[in-house]
């Protein structure tokens, strides 16, 4: 794997070992033995891409399939990016070494829309032409995934298949079906023809986009059988669900360096400007002894020192106390440490905290979301003030004295009053802790920080309008203004990357010349502050005849036919709709385990019965 | 309880692994191989570890100690073959035993014999070898030597033990015994030396592999 050319210019890249391979857990397989070679590409550095549980899964799952040989492939740092080019180095994956054009498969995850030009640099530095249509043979095929997926049309010129919802299933339905196609010799076309017959593969290709003169979808045409619109797949049965039992474990620090098991696909919370949680409908769990079978399998092989219980909502999962319990039993011996993110604010989840944080004492977080309980309402977080300080309580009781308050600003509805009954908020906070630290001498930290709403597709909020900088930029400065609280620092987000997170979130397919034109002009790592650059996107935008403003900013009317409306996420577009109306009436819907809101995704499951 | 060392290589991917991540890495082998040892106690319990003079990210080495504390009464026989079964690529355990079996002390640590590659793509220079042999003849080299307490002149023969050099097709081999521990010298500074005299014999490419620690008498350091 380490040729000479690579061994040249690693001593002069930060943080080399991101770029070698090797760890403990990774799959080496012979390759004139595998029938398929597949590239899992993670769209941005090592230490984010191996902190995605999803992709370990997949990892693992294909690799389980004894012709196939995956191969991880991550974007190099601009550091290396360089040395790379200069040396004439494609990009790699890290088991073989071998050059991204050597792979039968290339499969990109889709986690933020910012990600989008590292897909495209992936696939030229790789030696890959970018554009689906000159890829023509079955070499290369490009497939996509992931949360960006269920508006995938920005990217609709780049990539030949995508999958929408769970992968688990449908990427062994999609091997087989190339599996039969290279064996059969098919043309490009096609393989592509029977994917779009399979339940869940989007091809883009085989769909004619035509548009209104305001530049709104005016219909989306499926050709060659394709279907008119595509239901998301999804995995019935957690349970017997594939879940990896070795995990890579990496030999340099990466952002959530740990184990991690998933307590449930879906949420039941329904916070409407959440996509994830009208995406990954219905709810559907694992039972308590599945989990700990699989939490024990994977921390004795990795070594791993802590485990995070991952979902959407932690504190919603019904076995939680008893899972948590157990767990400790095991974890306490081995001197292991438990993670339980996404927790409600609620005096449950703290004394849980209480219980799994003997030693360690992390910082709490409370997502709030906004400042007044209308607002609250409107977004239907279903957490009251009263919530918020009973957990802050019982927290501060037992010792904490770090506390961070999130909220978003930009929301639907939102005015200065909100901002004024955040800064309330969190004085009420601090004065918590005055009234019940067991010692004021150690002080106490609390943050509120805000970052900037982007309306998602598939969400209740997908007709609403971002706000625009201007508006941002007055609303932070009143912000910091309001929140001159004594022990409470406010902290904000630049509103210039969720601008164009909006615009893409929401793009159709006109989009992909504008992120082409970008790219070119050197537009990549756009996540990262230190590398996005509005003003290039800006002037592809320009280049490309395009207003940003028009997708991220506009307020659209509810019979608007969306670039997406083809693309099903289980729940349907009605509920979203009933959903939108409610919200202008700050009118909450209860949790589904509370009482079903008819969102449409237990329709996909057999039995129509969700697993609440 | 008692002290054990371990004697491992880190060679080939693994060179790259930092000091910092390769704690890390091996508190992970440990804790696969399930071996009986120490835990800190307080607030961040974690397996203890030391590993002596650390190689810099990018070299590599094959006379590395890490000591840590074993809580059984012996080291488990098969120890190294455990931790083998579960290391990431480059990384191996050569042997395990406990200080008291002939261990020293890491402040014993004097000197260390490095293997450096200096590589040619079109070829070795006519002349290098004499050329860099004669150079390292001399009484006194005067090289700038940055340490952490700034820059210092030092004549770089006091801080080595000799070096001889190896030539093949399109690279040279020099074996070098440098100061290691208080009288460090890091590898590089032979080839800086190099280089500053004869700049026209700048390599293509440098790599540094560790091949064994001695102490101040130059027996090899266990």
């Amino acid at each position: 794997m380490l040729t000479r050319k690579l061994k040249r210019i690693l001593p002069r890249v930060q943080k080399p070992a991101r770029y070698v391979g090797g760890e403990w857990g990774s799959v080496i397989k012979e390759k004139d033995e595998v029938f398929l070679r597949f590239a899992l590409c993670f769209p941005d550095t090592y230490e984010v891409g191996m902190s995605h549980l999803g992709s370990r899964i997949l990892y693992g799952l294909l690799n389980n399939e004894p012709d196939i040989w995956c191969e991880r492939v991550f974007a190099p740092w601009l550091d290396m990016e360089e040395e790379m080019r200069n040396a004439g180095i494609p990009l790699y994956g890290l088991e073989s070494g071998d050059a991204l054009s050597e792979f039968d498969m290339i499969g990109f995850t889709l986690q933020y829309e910012l990600s989008f030009t590292n897909i495209l640099n992936m696939l030229d530095l790789g030696g890959v032409p970018v554009y689906a249509k000159d890829r023509t043979g079955l070499k290369h095929i490009v497939v996509c995934g992931g949360p960006c997926a269920y508006n995938p049309e920005p990217l609709a010129d780049f990539v030949d298949v995508f999958q929408i919802g769970d992968g688990e299933e449908m990427m062994i339905d999609f091997t087989n079906l190339y599996r039969r196609a290279k064996q059969e010799n098919w043309s490009k076309e096609k393989f592509l023809r029977e994917a779009s017959q399979i339940q869940g593969l989007y091809v883009p290709s085989l769909y004619d986009v035509t548009y209104h003169e305001d530049g709104t979808v005016k219909a989306v045409t499926p050709r060659d059988g394709a279907p008119a619109f595509v239901q998301k797949r999804i995995v019935q049965d957690l349970d017997n669900m594939y879940f990896p039992d070795t995990l890579v474990v990496p030999s340099t620090e990466i952002v959530f360096d740990r184990a991690m098991v998933e307590l449930f696909r879906g949420c039941p919370r329904g916070c409407r400007f959440c996509q994830a949680g009208h995406t990954y409908r219905p709810l559907r769990k694992k039972s308590k002894e599945v989990l700990l079978k699989q939490a024990k399998a994977i921390l004795d092989q990795s070594g791993y020192e802590e485990i995070s219980l991952s979902s959407l909502s932690t504190s919603d999962y019904s076995e939680l106390g008893e899972l948590a319990d157990e767990l400790l039993n095991y974890c306490e011996e081995k001197r292991i440490s438990l993670a339980l993110p996404s927790l409600r604010a609620d005096s449950f989840s703290i004394d849980l905290m209480e219980r799994v944080q003997k030693v360690r004492k992390s910082g709490l977080t409370f997502a709030a979301e906004a400042g007044s309980q209308r607002l609250r309402d409107v977004i239907n977080k279903n957490l009251t003030e009263e919530d918020l300080l009973n957990a802050c309580k019982i927290a501060f009781e037992g010792g904490w004295n770090n506390v961070k308050l999130y909220f978003m600003m930009g929301l639907p509805t939102e005015t200065n009053e909100d901002f004024d009954e955040m800064s309330r908020l969190c004085r009420s906070v601090a004065y918590c802790w005055r009234q019940h630290t067991p010692n004021r001498a150690r002080g106490v930290k609390i943050t509120a920080s805000t970052s900037c709403f982007v309306p998602k597709p598939q969400t209740p909020f997908q007709w609403d309008a971002q706000a625009t900088k201007e508006e941002l930029d007055e609303k932070t400065r009143y912000l910091r203004e309001v929140m001159k609280t004594k022990n409470v620092t406010f902290r904000w987000h630049d509103s210039d990357a969720s601008f164009l997170e909006g615009a893409f979130a929401r793009g159709d397919r006109r989009m992909a010349d504008v992120l082409y034109t970008a790219w070119k002009s050197g537009c990549k790592m756009d996540g990262w502050d230190a590398c996005f650059s509005l003003e290039k996107w800006m002037d592809a935008f320009a280049a490309c005849g395009l207003d940003p403003a028009f997708y991220a900013n506009r307020q659209r009317p509810l019979d608007e036919v969306f670039p997406w409306d083809h693309i099903g996420c289980g729940t349907s577009k009605e509920h979203l709709k009933r959903e939108w109306e409610r919200s202008r009436r700050a009118e909450t819907t209860p949790a589904c385990i509370d009482k079903c809101a008819g969102c449409g995704a237990a329709g996909l499951l057999k039995g129509c019965g969700c697993h609440v | 309880m008692f002290k054990a060392r371990m004697r491992f290589s880190k060679t080939d991917e693994a060179a790259y692994i930092s000091h910092l991540d390769l704690m890390h890495c091996m508190q992970r082998v440990i804790a696969r191989a399930q071996l009986p040892v120490w835990y800190t106690e307080g607030f961040n319990q974690h397996i203890y570890i030391s590993i002596a003079l650390p190689l810099s990210t990018g070299y590599s080495g094959e006379c590395e100690f890490l000591d840590f504390n074993c809580t059984a009464d012996e080291i488990p026989a098969d120890a190294v073959e455990r931790m083998n079964a579960v290391m990431p690529r480059g990384l191996s355990v050569q042997e395990i035993y406990p200080l008291s079996d002939g261990g020293q002390k890491v402040r014993e640590i004097a000197y260390s014999k490095f293997e450096i590659t200096w590589e040619f793509d079109d070829g070795v220079p006519e002349n290098f070898c004499r050329d860099v042999e004669e150079l390292f003849a001399r009484e006194e080299i005067l090289i700038l030597k940055r340490s952490k307490r700034g820059e210092k002149e030092v004549n770089i023969k006091d801080l080595m033990k000799g070096i001889s050099l190896e030539q093949d097709t399109d690279c040279v081999r020099a074996y070098a015994i440098l100061g290691a521990g208080n009288n460090n010298l890091s590898p590089e500074y032979v080839t800086r030396t190099i280089t500053a005299e004869y700049p026209q014999y700048a390599p293509d490419g440098v790599s540094y592999h560790h091949l064994m620690t001695y102490d101040t008498n130059l027996n090899e350091f266990r």
